[in-house]
Order: structure tokens, then C-alpha cells, then sequence
């Protein structure tokens, strides 16, 4: 039955996701974006929200009840799209789960969920010279004895200074392509593993930015996550390698997506607010002969933020269908990243001085929504996969 | 912040009664609509045979209650949209030669009094599906979408309307036209007007688009009716803004069909047009058009299920009804704009379809009351 609607189970869960974010998050907002670098000390509060809503919905898992309700990647898109409602970069600092555990759960094996599944992992692929083009690391993993030994600088590593362990993207063998990149766990303290730098940032600021250095750091052989020493010659086999560890994307993508669309809406709410203290309302429906360009524009970037929240829910819902959603995540990601990044700006500029200011958060918002069509793929990269899939290409048809 | 109620989990799924009707009119819209839509084009007007093809589908007496000879089935309006666009999807002015009167079906089945019901219904499911026309469309540019650009002038039992009415689909065929009109203290509600009154005046009318369906400027001229002429009698009030509303998911729905006909032209001609020594669409610039034809319509979709849902649970859909007619208006049109440029100057041309639906297109947003849900 077509119903793209949220039971009621889940809208109490945005419920109480709104209020944690708007009573934990908005109030040190401002403080932390100040304090670049940091460690936000109240995280811990959100945690706690969060793990008690998870358990109250009964939607943690892939069993029936949580099923009835519409599954666990839904709820985690829709409670993150409020904690970022309340503010991305405290969300991002929130101890606990980075991107590397979602890799370590996507393609991890049993023993290694069962190590390293509960403790705060990092995801360190882009390099200076690799970003987007991630099959072109040059960061290398060689196996000595019983012991992978790596070499190689990341950067851009989100959570890189407080994690736990860091999820190391590397190659085998940099002449073998994408058939020889491997993911690795390497935990803090490692020797040879350092942070060299905090970047400094345009926004998200109190969510930490590391640079990581690799000089012959030893890690046990069991760290190779998922645990394929060999590489495949076998070129369907290599492809299919790859696209493994790619997919850790296609459960990332519709996060990260939710947390545009959270912020997009933060600023619309925080617009409107702003607006109705000069007696602002909404006029929706009406013609451009009726409405103010004020009313007009605001219904428009409602609509476009509507259309995206409904393509990542889209692509969270086939995630616990298990049905394969690549393209679908792409779509949400593209859309939700660059309706974001506009809807914040143009805030900025209906609230006037007052957007620009920073007493008020619109400018901050206008900020860190920048990132949101950058990391974990950028606008580009989205509209390319999505192309691929649409045009029926490959990567070598469509660069 | 709970903005509706429903125990049901997010879905995605046709159920299998949807998927049926998905499968039989798709085909439908493939293989009789797609066809015929230049030769109904450059007629003004479906053909006859088209038109018993259509009426064979059977939509309009599948909705109206069996005492008027039809057979009430309850559709709600997520498989209402469906419906609108899988024919859309073959073309729109046929789409809109079965929405409207399927439009006027339901407007007078659940508002008519006993008497209209009576009197109408039996005609719509005999056949004759243009029996009364539907005056929606505003003629001046600054009336509110949710007023009409004719006034009523109630006095007793008599009414008296002034102004016009233009968009009105098959309105040779009609015999009475329901027109909207807004009276003194701003209440906008449908009224029967005959079409041999005395004040009626038709003309022709032809527009950039929907050039398939036959289109009318109706004006009432002092045009005195009688309270019982009020659809649904004498007291009756309709929700028009909802009825706006829910003909704005409808066109939006419609708008659906033809962005997804663009899109899936686009990617085989794009494929195989060959510039440079290999197909276009192994640029970014071509293929990232394509890309984003692809996210937008997907979206589209996602946004009229939505409404259409909200409606259905007996919400207030108004919100919900206005972001989608936007964005319909908005990406549907960039859409049709795309479809052409994607297929250069062979997409100007009569050659391929891309025109007519640039055309088309362009009524989304504007053309009021073509399809309910």
C-alpha cells in the first residue's frame, strides 16, 4: 500500500528528537562554533535521548514489531534529521558512532562486529590527492608475518582526534587499481599512527577535522575488515570487490542526507519565526498575485525541501526492505545536499542583517550546510551515479 | 509536532488492485493514447473511435454509486493519481479528455443534491461523459486560485452570475456547465448553468497546449439561475478550496506521467545520438541533465503519493496539495525545457514528441480543474 506517511510510533520520535535537540543542542550551538576543536562535554545527554527513544519505539532492530513500524534505518534517518534540526556539527561531535562504524558493520566480519562494533570509529579515505577518486589512494597496507604495516597521510578525517579507532582505507597494491583497496581498523595509540592537525573550518566547527599520519604503523593481520588478503585478478570478481566496499556508501548516503534536510528545515522554522515577530504568515496555495515574494519564495523551498526528506526516506525505507538503493540514495543525497546549502542561504538573505548577524544561528546554519553537499560524496559525484544508473552506463562510458 | 494520525508503516508498494490498474492503463496509454496524440492535435480533438476507446475503460461508472446505474466503487486518491499518471504518460490532452469528466463525476456524486445526482449521473454512466461541463479556469489574471473570476449574486431563490470561465473541456458536448463563482461575502461554490440560458455565450478557444482537447471561454452575461441550480441545492457550502486542492494533486499527477514520458525518451535518444565520435550522453553536461530529470520526477512522484495519502487518512492536505502544484509547476517545466534541449534542434521540430510536451507542460501550474483525486 502506497502510504508515504510516518506511523505514529515514529512521529513521537521526531517528537522527542525535536526537544532534545532544541533543549540540548541549540543552547551550547553557538558556543561550540566559537570553541573550535573543543570536545563538546554535553553529547553525552543526547546520547542517552537517543538511546532511550531507540529502545522505547522498539525500532532498534530487523524483527517485526520494528519492521511494523517501517524499520531501523528509517528511524535512524528521521531522528538524525532532528538532532541536526537542533545543530549538525554538535550531532557530528556526538561520541559514540562515526562513519567508520557503519563500514565496520556493512562489511565487517562476525568477530570484528563483535570487537569493534561498540567502539567510536573514525573513516579516513580521502588523502591529499585523492578525494572524490577514491580508488587512487596511495596510503599502502603490507602484510609482514602476522602484522599489516601502513604508510600514508588522510585527511578530512571527521572524528579523527576523539575516535576510538579509525577505519583506514589502503592499498595492496597501487598498480592493481581498485581490486587492491582494503579497509583497515587501527586503533588510537597505535605507534606510528598520529594526528598531525585540526583543520579550521567554514562550519560544523564543533565537529573535529583531522589530518592522520600512517608511518609504519603495525596493526594485527585480523584488522584487514572483512578479512580478504587476496586480490582478485578475476575482473568481475575485482568490480565486485570494490563495489562492496562502495556500498558502505548506498547506508551512509540517506544519513547524511537526513542531516541536510534537518538543517534545511531548522532554517526555514528559525526564518519563519524571525518573520512572524514583523507579522509574518504563511500564504500557501495562493498565486503570485497574492502572496508576498516572501510567501512565494518560502513555499518554493518548502517544496524542494519536502521532495528531498521524501527521496532519503525513500532510500532508508529500501534499506530495510533490503532492496538494493545506490541510485536511490544518490537522488536523496544530491537533492537533500544542494536544497540544504540553498534553503540556508537564502534565509541569510530574507532575514537581511539579521540573517548575516551572528546573534541569530541562520548564518551558522548557512555554514555547516555547506559540507552536507560535499562529504560523503559531493553534488558531482551523486548526479554521476545517479546518471550511470539512469543511462544504463559504466565508469569508463561516463567519467 | 504529530501532524496526522495513522497506525500504518511507511510503504512504498502498489497493493495488488493498484499495480492491476497501473499495468492496464500504462498499456492503455502506450498503445492507443502515445499514438494519436498528434493526430488529435492537429483535430482539436480526440477522434470518435478514440473517444469509445476511452469510454470503454469504463472509469467514469466505475466511481458513480450503483442506484445511478454505476457501480460505486469507493477509489481512494493515492489510486486516483496512479491512474492520471499512467494515461498521462501516453499524452495529456487525452489524459484530460477522461480526467475531466471523471473530475465532474466525483464533484457531483459527493456534493450533488438527490435531485442533480438523479438527474446527471445516469447520463455520465450511460455515455455521454461531456454532459456537463466544468468551469474552473479564471480569466482575469489576479483572482485568487481559490475564488472564481465570476461573481454570484444570491438573492433568494434567485442567483445572479456575471463574468467568465475559460479552459472548458468538450464544451460543445455539454449540455450544462458547473461553474464556479464566488459570491458577496467571498464563499466560492459551483452553480448548474444551462447552456441554452439566456447570458451564455461560448467561444472557441486555443491555447500554446492541450491542443487535443477541445477548449472554451464560457461568459455569463446577468446570468439568472435558480437557487435550486446551487450544486448541491439550495444551503449547500462546498469546500472549494479543497476542491482546488485536491484538482491540483490531480494535475499534478497528470504532470507526472508526461515528465516521466520525457525522461524515459531522453535516455535512449541520448544514448544513441552520437556527437564527437560518441554517444552525448557520455558527457557530464547531458548526463547530469539526465540526472536531475530523473531526481526531480522521482521526487514528484514521492511528493503527490503524499498528499494524495493525506487526503485518503481525512487530514488537511492544503499544505501538503500547494508544495506539490509548485513543484510540478516548477520541475515539470524544467523538464519539458530539458526534454527539448537534450534532443538539440531535432527536439524543435515535430520529429519527436519533446515539443509537444515542452507545450503541455506548460499548463501545469496554471490550468486549473483537469483532474481530481
Amino acid at each position: 500500500m502506497i502510504h508515504p506517511l510516518l506511523p505514529n510510533q515514529l512521529q513521537k520520535t521526531q517528537e522527542t528528537m525535536r526537544m532534545a535537540a532544541e533543549f540540548i543542542l541549540r543552547p551550547i550551538s553557538r558556543k561550540y562554533d566559537k570553541a573550535e576543536h573543543e570536545p563538546p562535554l554535553e553529547m553525552e545527554q543526547l546520547n542517552q535521548a537517543a538511546a532511550a527513544q531507540k529502545k522505547e519505539s522498539g525500532v532498534s532492530d530487523d524483527s517485526a514489531k520494528s519492521m511494523d513500524l517501517g524499520g531501523r534505518n528509517l528511524w535512524a534517518v528521521i531522528s538524525l534529521e532532528q538532532m541536526c534540526w537542533g545543530d549538525v556539527g554538535l550531532f557530528l561531535a556526538r561520541p559514540g558512532t562515526g562513519l567508520g562504524n557503519a563500514a565496520i558493520m556493512a562489511v565487517g566480519n562476525p568477530d570484528q562486529k563483535d570487537l569493534w562494533g561498540k567502539r567510536w570509529a573514525a573513516m579516513a579515505i580521502t588523502e591529499p590527492a585523492a578525494g572524490s577518486d577514491s580508488k587512487n589512494i596511495s596510503t599502502t597496507a603490507i602484510l609482514e608475518g602476522d602484522e599489516w604495516v601502513l604508510n600514508g597521510e588522510k585527511i578530512y578525517v571527521t572524528d579523527g582526534d576523539r575516535c576510538d579507532c579509525v577505519v583506514v582505507w589502503a592499498t595492496l597494491n597501487k598498480d592493481m587499481g581498485k581490486t587492491a583497496i582494503r579497509s583497515f581498523i587501527v586503533e588510537k595509540g597505535t605507534p606510528g599512527f598520529t594526528v598531525a592537525r585540526l583543520e579550521k573550518k567554514l562550519g560544523i566547527r564543533a565537529s573535529d577535522t583531522a589530518t592522520l599520519i600512517f608511518d609504519n604503523c603495525r596493526i594485527p593481520r585480523e584488522n584487514l575488515l572483512g578479512g580478504k588478503e587476496e586480490i582478485e585478478t578475476d575482473i568481475d570478481a575485482a568490480k565486485k570487490s570494490f563495489g562492496g566496499a562502495m556500498q558502505t556508501f548506498d547506508n551512509t548516503r540517506p544519513m547524511v542526507a537526513g542531516m541536510a534536510v534537518g538543517l534545511g528545515q531548522a532554517a526555514l522554522d528559525m526564518t519563519r519565526a524571525m518573520l512572524a515577530e514583523e507579522d509574518y504568515e504563511d500564504n500557501f496555495g495562493r498565486s503570485m498575485h497574492q502572496q508576498t515574494a516572501i510567501q512565494n519564495e518560502l513555499e518554493m523551498l518548502e517544496a524542494e525541501l519536502e521532495a528531498a526528506r521524501l527521496l532519503v526516506y525513500k532510500s532508508a525505507w529500501m534499506m530495510d526492505q533490503k532492496m538494493p538503493n545506490s541510485k536511490e540514495a544518490s537522488m536523496g543525497k544530491a537533492k537533500a545536499g544542494r536544497i540544504g546549502n540553498k534553503i540556508s542561504l537564502k534565509c541569510v538573505e530574507i532575514c537581511s542583517m539579521q540573517g548575516f548577524s551572528e546573534d541569530y544561528l541562520l548564518e551558522k546554519f548557512s555554514r555547516d550546510s555547506k559540507i552536507l553537499d560535499i562529504f560523503e560524496g559531493t553534488q558531482q559525484i551523486q548526479q554521476l551515479i545517479v546518471a550511470r544508473q539512469v543511462l544504463g552506463k559504466s565508469s569508463s562510458q561516463l567519467k | 509536532m504529530q501532524e496526522y494520525k495513522t497506525e500504518h508503516p511507511f510503504d512504498l508498494t502498489l497493493s495488488e488492485d493498484q499495480q492491476m490498474t497501473w499495468d492496464m492503463l500504462r498499456k492503455f496509454a502506450e498503445t492507443e493514447l502515445r499514438p494519436h496524440a498528434r493526430q488529435a492535435e492537429s483535430d482539436g480533438r480526440p477522434s470518435d473511435e478514440l473517444l469509445e476507446k476511452i469510454k470503454s475503460l469504463d472509469l467514469i461508472p466505475l466511481i458513480i454509486p450503483e442506484v445511478y446505474g454505476g457501480m460505486g466503487l469507493k477509489q481512494d486518491s493515492v489510486s486516483n493519481a496512479l491512474a492520471l499518471e499512467a494515461l498521462a504518460y501516453g499524452d495529456l490532452s487525452l489524459a484530460m479528455s477522461v480526467s475531466v469528466p471523471l473530475l465532474v463525476a466525483q464533484i457531483i456524486s459527493e456534493h450533488g443534491s438527490e435531485e442533480q445526482k438523479a438527474e446527471l449521473l445516469p447520463k455520465l454512466v450511460n455515455g455521454s461523459i461531456f454532459h456537463v461541463g466544468l468551469g474552473i479556469n479564471n480569466t482575469l489574471l489576479s483572482t485568487d486560485p481559490y475564488q472564481s473570476s465570476v461573481s454570484a449574486e444570491e438573492n433568494g431563490e434567485e442567483i445572479i452570475l456575471n463574468g467568465s470561465k475559460t479552459g472548458v473541456a468538450f464544451a460543445n458536448q455539454a449540455n450544462t456547465f458547473l461553474i464556479s463563482a464566488s459570491n458577496e461575502s467571498g464563499e466560492c461554490n459551483l452553480y448548474f448553468v444551462n447552456k441554452d440560458q439566456e447570458g451564455v455565450a461560448l467561444e472557441d478557444k486555443e491555447f500554446m497546449g492541450l491542443k487535443g482537447v477541445p477548449l472554451s471561454q464560457i461568459s455569463l452575461s446577468n446570468c439568472k439561475i435558480n437557487a435550486s441550480h446551487k450544486l448541491g441545492g439550495h444551503n449547500y457550502s462546498i469546500n472549494y478550496e479543497s476542491l482546488v486542492d485536491s484538482a491540483r494533486i490531480g494535475m499534478s499527477a497528470l504532470a507526472l506521467g508526461v515528465c516521466q514520458a520525457v525522461l524515459d525518451y531522453v535516455v535512449p535518444y541520448t544514448n544513441e545520438r552520437v556527437a564527437f565520435g560518441e554517444p552525448i550522453s557520455n558527457r557530464q553536461s547531458v548526463a547530469f541533465m539526465v540526472a536531475d530529470m530523473a531526481i526531480e520526477t522521482e521526487a514528484l512522484r514521492l511528493m503527490i503519493y503524499k498528499s494524495a495519502a493525506l487526503k485518503d487518512l481525512g487530514e488537511d492536505f492544503h499544505k501538503q496539495a500547494s508544495l506539490t502544484n509548485r513543484f510540478a509547476a516548477h520541475h515539470g517545466m524544467k523538464i519539458g525545457t530539458d526534454g527539448v534541449q537534450l534532443l538539440g534542434g531535432h527536439g524543435f521540430t515535430h520529429e519527436h514528441p519533446v515539443e509537444l510536451w515542452y507545450r503541455n507542460l506548460r499548463a501545469i501550474g496554471i490550468f486549473e480543474g483537469g483532474a481530481g483525486v
